[in-house]
């Protein structure tokens, strides 16, 4: 299964496109750390907010940064498919790269959780006050999760064998 | 002893030799990862203040952004540490190259762009915080900066 979705990917035009373009690599690697700065820059304020810090900003407010997250978010996307659909065999079968797509799925849930069920709460609680249990619970989870997916990220080359 | 003697030595120290050959993940590979965790700590806590005195989000008040000059700082020191022992592996090569030299440089620029956003924004009591187009023209020259200090560190790795 896994050799066939590589040999399929590797016969696209655009894996053909990635690996021959001159400095695509360096230069999707340079988007991809921007996404990066992006992402855990804002999750990071967002998430210590959850934590209790920083009191006197309304989380409401920080969640004015959110499209500037979602920017990096797709950054990183596409330049992660840029990545995969060069080399697919390089991350099909390395544990180091679906210990990074658990971690973001781990992210994404707990954030989409948080918010279906603290969403009204969260918009509209006031500046000043320290946050419940439940949000301090949530924030820990998303930055722990988003640092792992950084560290398997960049531990690609070296946790797996398939570089 | 010249510069190209002293690189030589630093190379060939148990240290870097160590770091270069050993076959563990806590070696270089952690290293590395500590430089780049290092990098979004630093990067992102400066985008976020950027893009709020650039007029995103306004409802966050400027002032509650001091705390990010510590991150920013934990961010910036633990790259120089793992900075310079990534270097000691590859002294000779690193040191004599343009783009290494080049990332050096603009690297302190971003350190004395934030140096100044801090004394221009943060330590002037009377006017608002994010008031005039100074705030706004520091901002942009930090994420301009740091998006080429971050082309030129990838750059590296292919130069």
């Amino acid at each position: 299964m896994a050799d066939l979705i590589v040999a399929w990917l590797k016969s696209t035009a655009l894996s053909r496109l990635v690996i021959e373009t001159p400095l695509m690599w360096p230069t999707a690697e340079t988007l991809h750390f921007i996404g990066v700065a992006l992402v855990i820059g804002i999750a990071g304020l967002f998430d210590l907010r959850l934590m209790g810090f920083m009191r006197q900003v309304p989380v409401a407010a920080i969640m004015q940064l959110r499209p500037w997250a979602a920017v990096g978010v797709l950054l990183n996307l596409v330049t992660g498919v840029i990545f995969f659909a060069g080399t697919p065999e390089q991350y099909i079968r390395n544990t180091a790269w679906w210990a990074k797509v658990f971690f973001l799925l781990v992210a994404t849930l707990n954030i989409a959780f948080f918010e279906t069920r603290y969403g009204r709460r969260l918009l509209t609680m006031p500046a000043g006050i320290d946050t419940p249990a439940s949000f301090k619970i949530a924030g820990v989870v998303s930055i722990v999760s988003w640092l792992a997916v950084l560290y398997f990220g960049r531990m690609l080359p070296f946790l797996g064998n398939a570089f | 002893m010249t510069l190209a003697d002293a690189l030589a030595w630093i190379e060939g120290t148990a240290f870097a030799v160590t770091l270069r050959e050993s076959a563990s993940i806590w070696a270089y590979p952690t290293v590395l990862t500590l430089h780049t965790i290092g990098l979004a700590v630093l990067v992102g806590a400066s985008t976020a203040l950027d893009l709020r005195l650039l007029g995103c989000a306004r409802a966050i008040p400027v002032a509650a952004f001091a705390p990010s000059f510590r991150v920013m700082w934990i961010g910036f020191w633990i790259n120089a540490v793992s900075g310079v022992v990534l270097f000691t592996a590859e002294a000779t090569t690193k040191g004599s190259s343009a783009t290494f030299v080049w990332k050096l440089g603009i690297i302190a620029l971003c350190v004395v762009n934030m140096w100044v956003i801090r004394r221009v924004v943060f330590e002037r009591p009377a006017a608002p915080l994010d008031a005039g187009a100074l705030p706004k023209l520091l901002a942009a020259s930090s994420l301009a900066l740091w998006v080429i200090a971050i082309a030129l560190g990838r750059w590296m790795a292919y130069a």
